[in-house]
């Protein structure tokens, strides 16, 4: 699974996801790509598995591109501890989503192949998303 | 080389509010600018959106404004993603004789032989940037990629450039290539590899005083 190789510090804000992505949110190397419609954290684990329901069905002969990196630790309680006593403990990554992010290109394969397979990663994200393609891509 | 035609009107009302309207009502806000003063323009959104799928940056479009007539080329656009819309399009004005620089689009033709041997075709440059007189300005570049075997790449140099056409991306950079492809992770089972590095870096730390504090 993706996570950085070291960090600074060992915990991080929540922050916020107003707006909608400015940046990778075009097509940069692919020809097809699979964008957010709603903002939200998407984990290593779920990039993992859309990566690996994308890579088996399209098999060999198509290039994958994966566009955001879980580099946000988050955190969780442990079970039945009263508030309070401090932050819990990184529990895993997290990418940032924001709407319109541009989370994985393609390459290599025909449109439908790679509409089928954009499908079958995007059933294994918390969110909705929009399967597009670039201008002069048939 | 191709060419359209795409009727434009005047646009009076500018500034955010009256661009929404025109937006909603059909019409894309533009502008023209290059030989003569810029002028704000609007296009009908469905007409522009079939021919321009079609075509590329570089295909020269006649502007019918009124009685005017303007010869132009998409110099930029901005297109809504999530809804699936352009919002803007920028026209830029060209002047016989004068040299323009634009990007041509890379098409390629016909499957590798090393991709029959298992190897991946990679395509790393889709436009080329070129300088040149309107009137010279190549539709695409051709590319027949059937000799290339794994490892083989074209560059820019390699291209069959047309008279009167100069290139401006870097004669190194690299268009196409026929690479190995990588093995695909073993079928089932790997799936229940992972969170080493959390686990790891955070067992040091913890474990004083935050779990069980509380009862």
């Amino acid at each position: 699974m993706l996570s950085p190789k070291r960090t600074k510090f060992r915990k991080q804000h929540r922050g916020k996801m107003d707006g909608v992505a400015n940046r990778g949110n075009k097509i940069s190397f692919g020809d097809y790509g699979l964008i957010a419609l709603e903002p939200r954290w998407i984990t290593a684990r779920q990039i993992e598995a859309a990566r690996i329901a994308m890579t088996r069905h399209i098999k060999r002969g198509g290039k994958v591109w994966i566009r955001i990196f879980p580099d946000k630790p988050y955190t969780q309680k442990p079970a039945e501890t009263r508030q309070g006593k401090g932050k819990g403990n990184p529990e895993g990554w997290v990418a940032v989503v924001k709407t319109g992010a541009v989370m994985f290109e393609m390459s290599g394969v025909k449109r439908e192949l790679a509409q089928e397979a954009m499908k079958l990663a995007s059933s294994k994200l918390p969110i909705r998303t929009k399967f597009i393609s670039r201008r002069d891509v048939e | 080389m191709k060419r359209q035609t795409l009727e434009a009107y005047n646009r009076t009302e500018l500034k955010k509010g009256a661009s929404g309207r025109l937006r909603r009502d059909g019409w894309i806000p533009a502008v023209i600018y290059g030989a003569h003063e810029p002028k704000s323009i609007s296009v009908p959104q469905n007409e522009f959106e079939k021919k321009f799928h079609s075509v590329s940056e570089n295909t020269i479009i006649t502007l019918e404004l009124g009685k005017e007539k303007h010869d132009v080329l998409v110099k930029d656009y901005q297109e809504d993603t999530i809804r699936g819309f352009t919002t803007h399009i920028d026209f830029f004005e060209i002047e016989k004789g004068k040299t323009l620089r634009t990007n041509i689009p890379v098409h390629v033709e016909g499957t590798p032989a090393g991709v029959k041997e298992g190897g991946l075709l990679e395509e790393r440059l889709h436009e080329i940037e070129v300088e040149c007189v309107p009137a010279d300005i190549p539709e695409y570049f051709h590319l027949n990629v059937e000799n290339l075997n794994i490892g083989d790449t074209i560059h820019v140099e390699d291209l069959d450039v047309p008279k009167g056409v100069k290139v401006l991306s870097l004669p190194e950079q690299v268009i196409v290539t026929v690479t190995t492809q990588k093995e695909e992770l073993p079928e089932e089972g790997e799936e229940v590899e992972g969170e080493e590095a959390l686990e790891g870096e955070e067992a040091e730390g913890e474990g004083e005083g935050e779990e069980g504090a509380e009862e």
